[in-house]
């Protein structure tokens, strides 16, 4: 307020004198204004500040849960590499040389819309690379989502019992939409046993038998003891691999 | 005074309940997102079963998963609340209480496909439909206790 005395307005004073002690009370006036807008400007900083924190949190909040989830979902599929306990034993179903120097182990369910993409890819694989690579399959029937599931991994096992575990493997994957959500998938079985040509009444008694159901619970057993978390799960030379996206993928990791 | 003091304070709660379903439900649309575009391979899962769902045909409008749609979704609703919450502007809320009544509808339709059309359930869709379901509440809430106000918005 001294400040505005100290340099006043000549001109006016001298024009109209009388008005001095008005004049003050306007210049106080003035001051006070500019004080206040002043105050109104700092308190607009603080909160404009404020707002930019809030929307930098609100920035970092959402990058930070993307960025976040991003690396799960990596993490979750870069997994230290999981031993495979049950070593490979003769009553494992073994397809390719016996020679090769790659053992890939498989964990499948035959009702597994992915396990039968993998099964044409696996086909291939065994096809251009058959002496290079032993492949073995092993049930693991996930029965709380596939109902025949684990009928299918029977009816496999008991066309093994006769020697043709694979020929019926394909068949149940090369059918699978047709049987997957049937009421009566047991007719559908028998008739690829015919179509394979085992003898159908042993097919029916095997696949009924303890030998198989034990057989395909084994399998089961083994894949929980391994950590296999869902269908399919490759282990490679004992190892659990990231499951390849494509058939150059398989290739290059077999090869 | 009081009571619209009071009205205010409840107001503020449904905001932040808003905020904080909102938040989950883009948590969950978001990992289904990632996983749709990162974790291309196929796989069959207890925990997940979501192998049928998220492949299915229903999953992807042309190339745009379904999920980046929800992404946004939840994630406007969520601007939208803190907007709200920092300028105290009506509007914002309006929007924000009015866009699940939409989502809801979808979320509906999503459960329907689930369960009578492709007969399998996805755990994180039903985590979002449950978040849509009560975006859907609080909206409705929000309309009904400030109906009249939403009115005089020029």
């Amino acid at each position: 307020m001294e400040e505005g005395q100290i340099i006043p307005n000549d001109t006016e004073q001298n024009i109209l004198p009388q008005n001095q002690k008005k004049q003050l009370t306007k210049r106080e006036r003035k001051l006070l204004k500019k004080q206040k807008l002043d105050n109104i400007a700092l308190e607009q900083k603080k909160q404009s500040q404020k707002k930019s924190f809030l929307w930098l949190f609100v920035v970092i909040l959402i990058g930070g849960s993307i960025l976040g989830i991003g690396w799960l979902s990596q993490s979750k599929s870069n997994q230290t590499p999981l031993p495979l306990i049950d070593k490979i034993s003769s009553n494992d179903h073994i397809k390719g040389s016996p020679d090769a120097k790659n053992i890939l182990v498989e964990y499948s369910d035959f009702q597994c819309p992915a396990c039968r993409q993998y099964y044409l890819l696996l086909k291939r694989v065994s096809e251009e690379l058959g002496n290079k690579v032993q492949i073995v399959y092993r049930n693991f029937p996930l029965t709380s989502i596939h109902r025949n599931a684990s009928l299918a991994a029977r009816a496999a096992e008991a066309a093994g019992v006769q020697g043709k575990f694979w020929e019926m493997h394909d068949q149940i994957f090369e059918n699978q939409s047709s049987w997957s959500e049937s009421t009566n998938p047991r007719s559908l079985f028998n008739s690829y046993a015919e179509n394979i040509g085992l003898n159908l009444e042993q097919f029916k008694q095997d696949i009924e038998s303890s030998q198989v159901k034990d057989k395909v619970n084994k399998d089961y057993n083994s894949g929980i003891q391994a950590g296999v978390p869902g269908t399919p799960t490759f282990f490679l030379n004992g190892e659990k691999i990231n499951t390849p996206r494509s058939y150059d993928e398989f290739r290059s990791i077999l090869e | 005074m009081n009571l619209e003091a009071s009205s205010n304070n409840i107001k503020q709660w449904t905001v932040i309940t808003m905020l904080i379903i909102s938040f989950l439900g883009f948590l969950d649309a978001t990992y289904l997102t990632v996983e749709h575009f990162m974790g291309a391979v196929p796989n069959c899962s207890i925990i997940k079963g979501c192998d049928i769902v998220a492949t299915s045909q229903y999953a992807t409008i042309g190339t745009i998963p379904i999920a980046l749609l929800g992404s946004l979704y939840y994630l406007s609703i969520f601007l939208l609340s803190i907007v709200y919450l920092d300028t105290k502007r009506e509007s914002f809320l309006f929007l924000a209480s009015r866009i699940p009544l939409a989502g809801f509808f979808v979320s509906l339709y999503l459960i329907y496909l689930q369960i009578f059309v492709l007969k399998a359930i996805c755990m994180y869709c039903m985590i979002s439909a449950i978040s849509s379901t009560l975006l859907f509440i609080m909206g409705i809430y929000i309309v009904k206790s400030n109906g009249h106000k939403f009115l005089k918005i020029k």
